[in-house]
């Protein structure tokens, strides 16, 4: 028997996903070992350590170039930057998740998600002060497994990191305190839809390693160079892959789970989803597309072209009939992520692909950003049931409370990508850069969806300030300090990012490396 | 043909063949079995059907180590929990069979050959044909164990690890998911309420109606050593027979005399 | 040729054979079990008699000899029950699932070496594969669902409870078993039943106080915990007392096997019997040195060649057919949360960090060349001497002052016990006996 050589790890590289994941598992101790009184406390500081730490490692390593762990991993200029906007959102979202101060049980989290809904002992808890805290290593987890998803150079490893990401969403999302039916069919749904997905994602994997023999992004480009791209394998193979990635990125028509599960999981989550996920799902598009699939570009380019019309189109539209906030949010996630692909699209060849690579990371941070901030503004509008979502309940909520309704209709027109907002500015890099590469119909297109969606935004904006504020209205809570500490670090992101992106589009611009 | 000569083989043997066109439609039937079943119970031993030949196949193509665990973890392990589970559920239980999408069932149904056709079509369009090569070098120094072994710890290492943090997380969710925290005080657990008794006055059963009544019928009380009767042992809800007194009396006496003992509860019929 | 030194079957050796050879072989296997089964209930019956200073089964045959296969016949005799609310082709089918993994799982026991057969030389093993061992496991884990469908095909309440208790049972103690066995895996570096036989054949050569001798070859020596853990999980596997939860008769009537008779009950009869020949085959092979002979036996050079190892191996099995009957005449059973937590809290982390300590040995003893032997001279033994002075030592609890000992009271409302001074009447048959011997002592004193 030969003698086996281990693989060398550069653990500097993996540092990042190495902190979160560390953090997630000390977490799941603490919750063994911690007494009740002291875990709430004791979990946040963990996983905000870990995503912060995370964040800290990245600044660290930024700059590394390289594969490791037997190929499996990348540390490159792209992997470094999704790994930071998604330490970053991530800590943003544990902040939403840490929130005491609205509900009046002092979380958003139910107290013991294994009673059942509306028993004697679920109803004797629903106003407890304390709750299941392993929503923070699951979190954690979830995180650690995005940025992972991002990085990875390796079929196989993008795999088992969309589990590592998708397994503990899946959970807590059917862990709201309030409307817990509602929270629980959409984890179901989310599961079920998911593992759907994920079955797509490895039967297209296994197609390509019988295609190619090998799970190695790099080595598959080679192969498909040499043998050509034709084959019904590869092509099989590339379809259900796309699909798989497309669904956890909720692009249109893979995303019918999308409003459901936004609307029912507890905002936090939403958050953390529309975010985070979206964020280490393009990762992956973008490292599949260009590292492994690179060389047949024109085997998936028309599919990620009509796809990416789609997405706009029907975001754009079905998020005209919405009458729910999350709901309207959701679908204006599936429109962005449309834009995003207009984006990857714009990568085009070896020499202007810093272009649209860097516009690509650039969009995905100020979408995120704005979409944690939304989603943060809606925690904030209540009535007695909890989450008061329901568009006419938002109905004059500017003479209620002037302040909330402002930073929403920034958070608003920034999606919208109205000029000075940090939208206007990503947008404008994606659709520059499809110009450039000669996408000019796809950017018309994105303009005319965009105008579209720019009409749901608006007409929330509108009715916050020209409605006359409902008798029974919601009232807007006061956050705590997470919640404040979120909105002002996203409103003051969508700003700045707005008035002044040069230093980060340039960071984006550096960071624009694909290595594999 | 010896040990040594299989492992190295490439080529398709007459026994493979014949393995594959045995166990092939067993595992196809297994399969149209699980999704054509009402009965959950029946749909999951159907899949056990198909791993079980899928099984088969491993070992047939010479992944021995990948047979064996396919048999011990798939059937032997996730879907003895599936029946575990479905068997809580009930027997009775099936599904709804009303669609709440008018004519979702037929999409599906047409939808579902669809893309089994184009994906088998492509696929069997693709290998028809295809040497297969590298199975030899796959299973030489040390075989097939050794093989997977090698590649877990240098190339597949990472996602190996990172398994783990799949598996905490599974145990986690279970344990959200199942595990209902009982405070102190309230319903006691087994061995609670085995110390209980144990330190109570009675450690042992009650004690069942007939013994030592020379008759074994329900009605008939215990008796205690001294002849009286065992008030513990009278069954509740029934008509309880008198014993005969010890000294006098037969057995034959046992019929006529019953007294009302006990039984006049609420709802009782006397 | 019976002569000859050992020869080891190696993995080369299997799957030579012509084709009558294989049917023999077969044959021989199903008449090994069925015969194996007779003796084990009547041996069990008799051990059981005696533990309980009774006699046993002495009616049939020679001394009782009989008394099984009289007991099968009656089965085959007795009425065949469907319940109404049974699942028909589950509550058929259940037995048979039960029964021939049972049977297979035998195939790849060795049972002695190279032995010649009507002139062809072949092992004396069916067959043996890379993965033998886990092929015994993946067949134990086929077994399961025997019993799991029967309890719920039955359509009746207690086999159901008793059904699940065995899923749950039988899944918690094979992950105990599974993982006592990886240390023999790691120590033979092979899974191969035969391979693990051959890797027991000689010990690591021990040198203490300038002797130099070579250590015990078995496993169940090498690694004790390993073998403790593993004797454990199987009686849990097998299902039998103490931890016969599933058929616990005294909470489930009969468990997951209340509702059948006649052949069908044989049927699962037979499986648990052939189950505990196969797991006591399976500790012989891994820890017991397999068909080797035992050491006094071995320092005879005839011991390990032609068919001697067919007896040392029967031995072996006998052995642990012995201790199964040991345990159930001495044990009582595990209450079920017990014997859950024990499974989970104990077996578990303890074969998981034995696990640990193994393969930490095997690395050190590779990379600074320890010898192994030495390291269980000098570290093991102090260890052992020092957990038993530990446990020799180990305070015992306090008496608990609110459990009161001494005689149970007797007053009304206690157990109805017999009377003190209650006279069992002589049965007839050992009044005639005691009249026929007073007869031949002489009739002088009757008269």
């Amino acid at each position: 028997m030969p003698d086996l050589s281990a693989p060398s790890i550069s653990y500097l590289g993996l540092a990042p996903v190495l902190i979160v994941l560390g953090a997630a598992c000390i977490g799941v101790l603490v919750e063994a070992f911690v007494p009740r009184h002291l875990r709430w406390n004791a979990q946040v500081s963990l996983a905000l350590l870990g995503t912060v730490g995370a964040l800290a490692a990245v600044i660290l390593v930024a700059g590394r170039n390289e594969l490791t762990a037997a190929r499996a991993v990348a540390v490159d200029g792209a992997a470094l930057f999704i790994e930071g906007t998604i330490a970053a959102l991530g800590a943003l979202s544990i902040l939403m998740f840490a929130e005491r101060a609205l509900d009046p049980a002092k979380s958003a989290f139910v107290a013991s998600a294994a009673l059942p809904v509306g028993s004697s002992a679920d109803r004797k808890l629903a106003t407890a002060p304390y709750s299941q805290t392993e929503v923070f290593p699951l979190a954690s987890f979830a995180i650690g497994g995005m940025m992972l998803f991002a990085a990875s150079n390796n079929l196989l490893v993008m795999f088992v990191a969309l589990e590592v990401l998708s397994l503990p969403l899946y959970l807590i999302c059917g862990m709201a305190r309030r409307r817990r039916l509602l929270s629980q069919e959409s984890a179901v749904k989310y599961f079920l839809l998911g593992s759907f997905a994920s079955a797509f994602f490895l039967y297209g994997l296994a197609l390509i390693y019988g295609y190619s023999g090998t799970v190695d992004l790099g080595e598959i480009r080679e192969v498909a160079a040499r043998s050509g791209a034709s084959d019904a394998l590869f092509v099989t193979g590339l379809a259900l892959l796309i699909v798989g990635l497309l669904f956890k990125a909720g692009i249109a028509p893979f995303h019918a789970w999308t409003p459901d599960v936004y609307q029912g999981a507890p905002t936090a989550v939403t958050a953390l989803m529309a975010s985070c996920t979206k964020v280490a799902a393009f990762g992956a598009i973008l490292r599949l597309l260009y590292v492994g699939f690179g060389t047949s570009e024109w085997t998936w380019r028309p599919l990620i072209y009509t796809i990416a019309i789609v997405s706009m189109v029907v975001g754009a539209i079905l998020g005209i009939t919405q009458t729910d906030v999350k709901r309207m949010l959701a679908y204006s996630s599936i429109a962005h992520a449309g834009f995003l692909l207009v984006g990857v699209i714009a990568l085009g060849d070896a020499a202007t692909a810093g272009r649209g690579l860097s516009s690509t990371l650039f969009y995905l941070l100020t979408y995120g950003l704005t979409t944690v901030g939304g989603f943060a503004v809606v925690t904030l509008v209540r009535d007695g049931d909890g989450e008061a979502t329901h568009l006419s309940k938002w109905a004059g909520l500017a003479s209620r409370s002037p302040l909330t309704a402002a930073v929403m209709t920034l958070f608003l027109l920034g999606l919208a990508g109205l000029p000075l907002t940090s939208g206007f500015t990503g947008k404008f890099a994606v659709f520059r850069a499809a110009i450039d590469d000669g996408a000019w119909p796809l950017v018309v297109v994105a303009l005319l969806a965009s105008a579209i969606a720019a009409f749901f935004y608006l007409r929330l904006v509108v009715l916050m300030y020209f409605s006359a504020p409902a008798e029974d209205g919601p009232t807007v809570g006061v956050p705590g300090l997470p919640t404040t500490i979120v909105l002002a670090v996203t409103a003051a992101a969508t700003v700045i990012l707005g008035l002044a992106p040069g230093a980060v589009l340039d960071l984006a611009e550096q960071a624009a490396v694909l290595v594999g | 043909m010896s040990h040594a000569a299989v492992l190295a083989a490439d080529v398709v043997s007459s026994g493979e063949a014949g393995a594959f066109w045995v166990l092939g439609p067993i595992a196809l039937a297994g399969a149209i079995g699980m999704v054509l079943s009402r009965n959950a119970i029946h749909s999951a031993l159907w899949l056990v059907l198909t791993m079980l030949s899928l099984g088969g196949f491993y070992f047939v193509q010479q992944a021995p180590f990948l047979g064996a665990v396919q048999i011990i973890v798939y059937t032997g392990a996730i879907m003895i929990l599936f029946l575990f589970v479905l068997m809580l559920v009930g027997r009775d239980y099936s599904d709804s069979i009303v669609e709440t999408l008018r004519g979702q069932r037929v999409a599906a149904i047409l939808l579902g050959i669809g893309f089994a056709g184009l994906v088998g079509g492509l696929i069997a369009d693709a290998t028809s044909g295809v040497e297969s090569v590298g199975l030899a070098e796959s299973n030489a120094d040390g075989g097939n164990v050794a093989a997977i072994a090698r590649l877990l710890f240098t190339d597949y290492l990472l996602a190996f690890e990172l398994t783990s943090a799949l598996l905490i997380t599974a145990a986690v969710g279970a344990m959200i998911l199942a595990h209902i925290e009982h405070e102190s005080g309230s319903r006691p657990g087994q061995k609670e309420q085995s110390i209980a008794r144990i330190k109570g006055p009675r450690p042992q059963t009650l004690t069942g109606p007939g013994v030592f009544a020379r008759g074994n019928s329900v009605a008939a009380p215990a008796l205690l050593p001294d002849g009286s009767v065992a008030e513990d042992s009278r069954a509740t809800g029934m008509k309880m027979r008198q014993p005969p007194a010890i000294a006098s009396g037969s057995i034959d006496d046992l019929d006529d005399v019953t007294v009302d003992s006990g039984a006049n509860r609420d709802g009782v019929p006397t | 040729m019976s002569n000859l030194a050992a020869e080891s079957p190696t993995l080369a050796d299997f799957g030579t054979d012509v084709w009558w050879i294989i049917v023999i072989k077969v044959v021989g296997i199903f008449a090994l079990l069925v015969a194996l089964t007779l003796f084990a209930i009547l041996f069990e019956r008799k051990v059981v008699g005696r533990m309980q200073q009774r006699i046993g089964p002495n009616r049939v045959g020679p001394r009782g000899g009989l008394q099984s296969l009289a007991d099968g016949l009656k089965l085959a005799f007795k009425e065949d029950i469907m319940p109404a609310l049974a699942d028909k082709p589950i509550y058929f089918l259940a037995p048979v699932i039960a029964a021939v993994p049972a049977f297979l799982a035998f195939s790849v026991i060795p049972i002695g070496p190279i032995v010649s057969i009507f002139g062809e030389r072949t092992p004396l093993q069916l067959t043996d594969l890379p993965v033998g061992v886990l092929i015994v496991l993946a067949c134990s884990a086929m077994g399961v669902y025997g019993i799991v469908l029967a309890g719920w095909a039955s359509g009746s309440t207690y086999p159901l409870l008793g059904s699940l208790r065995s899923a749950a049972q039988m899944i918690s103690y094979e992950i105990a078993m599974g993982l006592s066995i990886v240390a023999v895996f790691l120590y033979a570096g092979t899974m191969s039943t035969s391979g693990i036989v051959e890797a027991q054949e000689s010990g690591s050569e021990v040198s203490a106080f300038g002797l130099n001798f070579d250590g015990p070859g078995w496993y169940a020596v090498v690694l004790p915990v390993s073998f403790i853990i593993y004797c454990i999980a199987v009686v849990g596997e097998t299902n039998r007392a103490p931890f016969d939860l599933p058929e616990a008769e005294s909470e489930l009537v009969g468990g997951f096997h209340t509702e059948y008779s006649s052949l069908k009950f044989a049927l699962f009869y037979l499986a648990e019997y052939i189950n505990m020949v196969t797991v006591s085959a399976l500790a012989a092979t891994l820890f017991l040195g397999g068909w080797r002979a035992p050491w006094p036996i071995s320092i005879w050079d005839g011991a390990n060649s032609g068919w001697w190892p067919v007896l040392w191996f029967i031995g072996k099995v006998i052995l642990g057919l012995f201790v199964f009957t040991w345990l159930r005449a001495t044990l009582p059973r595990m209450r079920y949360d017990q014997f859950m937590r024990f499974g989970w809290k104990v077996l578990v982390p303890v074969a998981l960090l034995w696990i640990l300590v193994v393969a930490t040995m095997r690395v050190l003893s590779r990379e600074y060349d320890f010898n192994a032997g030495d390291i269980a001279l000098y570290v093991g033994i102090p260890v052992l001497v020092l957990v038993m002075a530990v446990v020799w030592l180990w305070p015992d609890k306090a008496p608990d002052p609110t459990v009161k000992e001494g005689v149970p009271p007797t007053t009304r409302g206690a157990f109805p016990t017999p009377p003190l001074d209650l006279v069992v009447p002589p049965s007839p048959p050992l009044i005639k006996r005691d009249a026929v011997a007073a007869g031949k002592r002489g009739g002088g004193k009757r008269a």
